[in-house]
């Protein structure tokens, strides 16, 4: 029976043995940068010959790295504020709109999720150099609050098609006015949708790489972009240290999430 | 969706329920549509207008082998990719939550896990005097340090790492969607394991495996920062081309060109995946 776990028998055993594998292939790269930020070895020598916290001191010593982390954070918390803003009034629009061409509407504002984002990239770089905003704060907001709107809206639809439409109706007729209802009744119950909204839209400006290579100028970079320029130039262990404070940080707003999932289902 | 008679009164802040959606539409329509489309025309009117660029793309040797080479990459990754994640899938469709769980906590780690920072990590486990080397001929498996990095094996086994999570999710919904009893009914009627395996469980899941490896296809097509980072000068992947013809060679012309092919054909294969997952939805209630 290949869907009863407890009558595989020795398929089992394969099949635990070979999934265990694929999770330490999974686990182990990450891992390994954790343990390299550590090592004492300039030339990334595994396992290390001793250990120090040297490349952490030069990482933080140095303002350009904090410099790119401030604005990737600044960059990426607005463009996930706008992302989660407008995908929500978009998402009711699309969940409840009555109204032509709804599918499509759903199509068109989840393309830049969908298309190559080094075709997005060149795009927006050229219109930028012809309308001045290339190389700007502004410039790096919007385009990441375009990449991040599908990020979400789907989220959001999600829990908005799950949520009884009848309940904001029965505050209406409770004396409620749309607004109020919307506001204090389904807000409210489709939070969990938001937040993760705005988990993904943060993660995918502050993740970004691509767009950001062709936005980014020499006063203006973001921690991707310092990153990108550092493994062209070498494998420097200080890159090691800023890969592990960032994996720090996954590990953060995983438990963040598990804990506030927890909360709010309850 | 719940027909109600407060429907229209609820939504009269928002005419039509159409409303809602214009900051949306004006801002993906403004600075997402116009520069696309811009930039298309571009690939027909820079230098000049015609076809040249296309003519140029489609009749060099080296622009044709890094098409040939984007597609090569692909096909290896989502099929590596397709013959791992199966299995998993497999496991954590019916394993006891307690363990799958761990699973999934890892799984979604690596997928968190920053993009430069899983490159940057394997690039350095890759190296010649990287780990995986070392440890290879400790054990005497090889005398030399094999070339890793900045070829083909490179650029799968990154890809493989970054695609696995994408494929190996959805599969775990079309796996747990299929009916156990199903399997029950041909291990009575006799199957072998085996025979059940190639004449229900697989044919039950393939419009999954279709729907992920197509998306797992369509997404190392346009993939830019890993395989221009452990991938080689001779065997460059389309997105790395665009990048460098527009940013290093300024040939805006010919890197439009070039960015028209890989959208129509991700466009193009999208809808095929979109279809599928369609398909694999209606087929999951069985």
């Amino acid at each position: 029976m290949l869907l009863d776990y407890d009558r595989l028998g020795w398929l089992r055993v394969a099949l635990v043995g070979f999934t265990a594998a694929v999770a330490a292939f999974l686990l182990l790269p990450v891992i390994f940068i954790v343990l390299l930020s550590f090592g004492s070895s300039h030339w990334l020598a595994f396992p290390p010959p001793g250990w120090t916290l040297k490349w952490y001191q030069q990482l933080l010593a140095d303002p350009s790295w904090i410099d790119a982390a401030l604005t990737s954070a600044r960059i990426a918390a607005m463009a996930a504020i706008l992302a989660v803003i407008i995908g929500l009034f978009a998402s009711f629009s699309l969940v409840r709109g009555e109204f032509r061409g709804r599918q499509v509407l759903r199509g068109v504002l989840l393309t830049p999720m969908v298309l190559p984002v080094v075709v997005f990239a060149i795009a927006i770089y050229a219109f930028f150099l012809r309308i001045g905003l290339a190389g700007t704060t502004v410039g790096f907001v919007i385009a990441h609050t375009i990449l991040a709107l599908p990020f979400a809206i789907t989220p959001i639809t999600a829990v908005l098609e799950g949520f009884d439409k009848s309940i904001e109706d029965a505050a209406i007729v409770c004396g409620a006015s749309p607004l109020q209802a919307r506001l204090r009744i389904t807000l409210p119950s489709i939070r969990i949708g938001i937040f993760s909204a705005a988990i993904f839209s943060f993660l995918a400006s502050w993740d970004e790489v691509v767009v950001a290579i062709f936005m980014a100028s020499p006063t203006l970079q973001t921690l991707p972009v310092k990153i990108w320029g550092s493994l062209r130039a070498d494998l420097s262990p200080v890159v090691a240290a800023a890969s592990s404070l960032l994996v720090g940080l996954t590990l953060c707003l995983m438990t963040v999430t598990a804990l506030l999932r927890r909360k709010l289902s309850r | 969706m719940q027909g109600s008679s407060f429907r229209r009164s609820s939504i009269a802040g928002l005419p039509a329920g159409s409303g809602s959606a214009l900051p949306a539409l004006l801002l993906v329509g403004l600075f997402f549509i116009v520069p696309v489309v811009a930039l298309l025309l571009r690939s027909v009117t820079d230098p000049e207008p015609g076809l040249q660029n296309y003519a140029a793309l489609f009749g060099s040797g080296t622009y044709v082998r890094v098409f040939l080479n984007t597609f090569l990459v692909a096909s290896v990754v989502t099929a590596v990719t397709i013959v791992v994640a199966f299995p998993v899938a497999w496991m954590l469709a019916i394993m006891p939550p307690a363990l799958g769980s761990i699973v999934f906590g890892i799984i979604i780690l690596s997928m968190w896990t920053n993009l430069l920072t899983r490159t940057y990590a394997w690039m350095v486990l890759l190296q010649r005097t990287g780990v995986i080397n070392r440890a290879l001929m400790a054990l005497g498996i090889i005398h030399e340090p094999l070339p890793l990095i900045n070829n083909l094996a490179g650029v799968t086994i990154g890809m493989v790492y970054i695609m696995l999570p994408f494929m190996i999710l959805p599969l775990v919904g079309t796996l747990r969607a299929i009916d156990p009893m199903t399997l029950r009914a041909a291990a009575l009627c006799g199957a072998s394991p085996f025979e059940a395996f190639r004449r229900i469980l697989l044919p039950l899941s393939l419009p999954g495996i279709a729907a992920g490896g197509l998306m797992v296809f369509v997404m190392s097509l346009g993939y830019f920062v890993t395989p221009a980072l452990l991938g080689g000068t001779s065997n460059m992947m389309l997105a790395e081309m665009i990048a460098q013809t527009v940013q290093s060679l300024l040939n805006w012309g010919l890197g439009s060109a070039a960015a028209f092919v890989l959208l129509v054909v991700t466009m193009a294969l999208y809808a095929i995946q979109l279809r599928l997952v369609g398909a694999s939805r209606a087929g999951g209630g069985i």
